[in-house]
């Protein structure tokens, strides 16, 4: 299971899902609508605040989920200095930093199923191609498989090294890709004993 | 909790007439005729013998190439709503079973299936929960469930749609002995048919019922005290020679 949600009560999480995705779309499209780094910096500050009043247990969680980040930041660091547009650079790096904070304050204050109910009913004009319930079982088994995947990649990974003295680095990724595919077939049988997708 | 529906009194059972069955061109079960009503049964063979194929051919996840298949009298592969009523299964890893995130979701699914609204099918899994002395498993993650925990989420699911059949396909592999004691403790009490499929004859021997599978044929079928000692001795007898060298296909 994904525990993104924060087990640390904020104000936050007693909004409606609705209206923290709805807020947090209307915030990024400022944040593409702002080009200098100072705005932009100043742009953050209000989400920096809400990750602050969470108090320091949950400023701590908000920080080690930016940490992915930082491969692309060091790309996008290296293209702007080398062509000299460093102060380009800087918004973009901030940009993208601001907007994953917002969008993980929304995901730590938010249950995952109200977030499955908003997506459910914004995707409802589309029933005709694609039914409710089939987009909700699609998203909760990709929420379900994700640990069983991560899983299964570590499994390979110990697989290699037990008979390897190298790391497995980016090797396990045709295995790992293979075995999806596998559980997968797996998967769809036992859907299938139990009535199928429809 | 109402019973399970009684079983359709003539064509009771599971019955298969010369099913055949070919996967990539090799015969996997030859000409297979079988009627199965007793309450408990096992059905033994080898790796490879194609005890797990005759499985999903009476679950209906495989169609026979030639030949029938009948379980209460539905054809399995073709009337899927009808079957479910009649027959569930138990997979042999949990997670290749469990499809939701959370307990609740994960026994309510089985309901909503069964033709149930959702919150009528939550309320449902979270009552069954509370009989069971688990009402907090509700909302947790089963990605935080123990082996054990799993097998008994993947039974309670399966047990909530009330089918009068239920195959369990190894049930016991892998599990220590205290899980393997309480789940044997469970299949017991239940008033199910129970159809259980293992390379291990200690998961049969307490069966009204032991068929044997070699090479897609049925070559044992009677009590556990006839058909499991011949087992057991041409189990020992392949397995004192080195003869697992030949390849399938």
């Amino acid at each position: 299971m994904l525990t993104l949600t924060s087990p640390v009560e904020t104000p936050l999480h007693r909004l409606p899902a609705g209206v923290k995705l709805a807020a947090l779309a209307g915030y990024t499209a400022l944040l593409f609508a702002l080009q200098a780094p100072g705005a932009l910096a100043l742009a953050g500050l209000p989400v920096l605040t809400l990750i602050a009043g969470g108090g320091r247990v949950f400023a701590a969680h908000a920080g080690r989920m930016l940490r992915p980040l930082w491969p692309f930041l060091l790309v996008v660091a290296v293209w702007h200095l080398a062509t000299g547009a460093a102060l380009e650079g800087l918004a973009i790096g901030l940009r993208l930093v601001i907007a994953v904070a917002a969008a993980n304050l929304v995901t730590m204050t938010t249950r995952l199923s109200d977030m499955i109910a908003v997506i459910e009913r914004l995707a409802a004009p589309l029933t005709p191609v694609l039914p409710p319930r089939r987009l909700a079982l699609a998203i909760a088994l990709a929420i379900r498989f994700v640990p069983v995947l991560s899983e299964r990649v570590t499994q390979i990974a110990a697989a290699w090294r037990a008979r390897s003295p190298r790391r497995a680095g980016w090797r396990v990724l045709a295995p790992a890709a293979l075995a999806a595919l596998d559980d997968a077939e797996q998967v769809a049988e036992a859907l299938r004993a139990r009535g199928g997708a429809g | 909790m109402s019973r399970p529906a009684p079983p359709l009194a003539p064509d009771a059972g599971i019955r298969l007439d010369a099913a055949v069955v070919r996967l990539g061109g090799s015969v996997v079960l030859e000409a297979m005729t079988l009627h199965l009503t007793e309450a408990r049964i096992g059905i033994v063979g080898r790796n490879g013998s194609g005890k797990s194929t005759l499985l999903r051919l009476m679950a209906g996840l495989i169609a026979p190439d030639t030949g029938r298949v009948r379980v209460d009298g539905i054809d399995p592969a073709t009337d899927r709503k009808a079957l479910l009523r009649r027959l569930g299964i138990l997979f042999q890893n949990p997670d290749h079973q469990i499809l939701f995130p959370t307990v609740e979701e994960e026994l309510a699914f089985g309901l909503i299936q069964l033709g149930q609204g959702k919150a009528e099918a939550l309320a449902a899994a979270r009552q069954r929960l509370a009989q069971e002395g688990r009402a907090h498993w509700a909302t947790a993650p089963v990605s935080t469930l123990s082996q054990g925990q799993r097998h008994w989420l993947c039974l309670i699911s399966v047990l909530m749609m009330q089918p009068a059949t239920i195959l369990l396909d190894e049930p016991f592999a892998g599990l220590d002995l205290p899980t393997q004691a309480r789940l044997a403790r469970a299949f017991a009490a239940l008033p199910q048919r129970l159809i259980t499929i293992s390379h291990d004859p200690a998961a049969v021997e307490a069966a009204d019922r032991v068929i044997w599978i070699e090479a897609g044929r049925v070559v044992g079928d009677g009590p556990p005290g006839a058909v499991l000692p011949e087992f057991q001795a041409q189990m020992a007898r392949w397995g004192a020679v080195d003869a697992d060298t030949d390849l399938a296909g």
